[in-house]
């Protein structure tokens, strides 16, 4: 077994050439491993100095792919990231939220992974590279499928990119488990919105997760509740089957198809609420 | 095989090792630190905790050649210098927060580095740092008591 572990990104780059698993955190890598089998090949990408941390930059922020749950949970984001944070808190515990990674969760590509629809209503981007190109791709097109993204072998991803947010854009997260820690998404939902000074929804952004094969944002719902006076969504928020599109809750051992999809819509309207509440507090 | 070099407990060591060896594995038995225990192979159940550079993480979830250079404190090096228990693991022992054991290990710990974050926690507090570990025996309660009782003792 040959086991690399790059230091900067020109020779972690370089390493993808020949066909290798990349791991980071290993918190989903080793749970995984069937018999103990391990890969031929490893190029260990936590170390590599362009992919570790958070900056803040004119288009907005880079989040390195390699940054752990608990820097995001530590870096002093806007209010805009409550939701991320949120969920940050919530992947497995503190010892994996220690050493998990943002692009590792993002590249398993597990229907339950909590960090996936914040990151879909802040509108965030990959950034991919590979020795001789870079490309950006929304979180949206990167997600093909359970465990399946838009990677090619020689490349990494080597950032999240989530664009500015306006100043009174506020967030939230909310997930459904059988219990309260330590455990895998029945349904999760993830809301980011800004309220006008005349106290009207301004924009709003949901993602529901765990209920389709991707998480998925939910535009209809998003229309239908802008511009609605946000004070009044706090007393009632209806929504009706046709405004979640494109769920298809699977029933599996942590809960049933109709259970999800009647949870689903209970959890949007707390989720929207809160994000509300938030928004109402700092304006 | 290949060798790896790492600070365990204040002292260097060296060992050599395979490619898919586990950090809890190295400790174990490259270094006859058996006070690691390995519980699960999910990386669920908290009982192989160790300190890298300073953090919490599950000793399972992490190759030993990743820990190359890094510094490592196992249950071992919580002792004292002259053998006797440490804070928490006094603690532990004088609020009965154990009773198999199994899981003391990774308490202690996760405790250990719940006090440096945080030297005055909640009761929720603790519980909340805690998730990552799971004793089927306390019920948790003399868990809590036991690192309430660690804070006031420091
Ligand atoms: C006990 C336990 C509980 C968990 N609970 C949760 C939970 O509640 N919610 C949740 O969402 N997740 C959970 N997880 C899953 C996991 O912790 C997260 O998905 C974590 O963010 C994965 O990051 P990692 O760095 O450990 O990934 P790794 O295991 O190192 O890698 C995961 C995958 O991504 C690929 N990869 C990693 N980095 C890159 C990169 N930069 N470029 C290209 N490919 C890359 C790897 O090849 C691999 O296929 C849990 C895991 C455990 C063990
Ligand atoms: S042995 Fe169970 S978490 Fe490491
Ligand atoms: S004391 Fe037995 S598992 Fe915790």
């Amino acid at each position: 077994m040959v086991h690399i572990f790059p230091e900067n990104l020109s020779s972690a780059l370089a390493s993808m050439e020949i066909p290798a698993k990349v791991i980071a955190g290993c918190t989903d890598f080793y749970p995984s491993l069937e018999n103990g089998h391990v890969p031929d090949r490893i190029v260990d990408v936590s170390k590599v100095d362009e992919m570790v941390g958070i900056t803040k930059t004119t288009p907005g922020w880079r989040i390195g792919g390699s940054t752990t749950w608990t820097k995001i949970i530590d870096y002093p984001f806007p209010p805009a990231f409550d939701g991320l944070k949120a969920a940050a808190r919530e992947v497995g515990s503190i010892q994996i939220q220690n050493t998990g990674t943002i692009a590792g969760n993002i590249c398993n590509a597990s229907p339950a992974a909590d960090g996936i629809p914040p990151l879909l209503t802040l509108d965030a981007m990959v950034e991919v590279q590979s020795a001789d190109s870079t490309r950006l791709v929304n979180v949206e097109d990167f997600v093909l499928g359970p465990r399946k993204v838009d990677l090619g072998t020689n490349e990494l991803v080597t950032a999240i990119w989530v664009p500015e947010t306006r100043n009174n854009t506020t967030s939230s997260f909310l997930k459904l488990g059988s219990r309260k820690y330590l455990v895998i998404s029945i349904a999760m939902v993830a809301v980011t919105l800004s309220i006008s000074p005349q106290g009207l929804i301004e924009f709003l952004n949901i993602a529901v997760g765990s209920c389709s094969p991707v998480a998925r944002r939910m535009p209809v719902l998003e229309k239908k509740l802008t511009g609605l006076r946000a004070e009044d969504l706090l007393d009632d928020i209806r929504i009706e089957v046709g405004d979640l599109t494109g769920l298809t809750p699977i029933t599996d051992i942590r809960g049933t198809s109709e259970y999800r999809q009647s949870a689903v819509r209970e959890l949007c309207q707390s989720t929207i609420r809160d994000a509300i509440v938030k928004s109402l507090e700092i304006t | 095989m290949a060798t790896v070099t790492m600070t365990v407990n204040g002292k260097s060591v060296s060992g050599e090792v395979e490619g898919r060896t586990l950090l809890s594995d190295f400790v174990r038995n490259n270094l006859n630190l058996t006070g690691t225990h390995i519980g699960c192979d999910t990386s669920q159940c908290g009982a192989c905790v160790v300190h890298v550079n300073g953090k919490a993480v599950k000793s399972c979830t992490m190759f030993a050649l990743e820990a190359e250079g890094s510094s490592v404190t196992t249950i071992e090096g919580m002792a004292n210098p002259d053998g006797s228990l440490g804070t928490v693991q006094q603690a532990f022992q004088d609020n009965h927060g154990l009773q198999c054991g199994f899981c003391t290990p990774g308490m202690v710990m996760s405790a250990a580095a719940l006090l440096e974050e945080n030297p005055n926690p909640t009761e929720t507090e603790i519980r909340e740092y805690l998730e990552g570990n799971i004793c089927r025996c306390t019920g948790y309660h003399n868990i809590v008591k036991s690192i309430q009782a660690a804070a006031a003792a420091a």
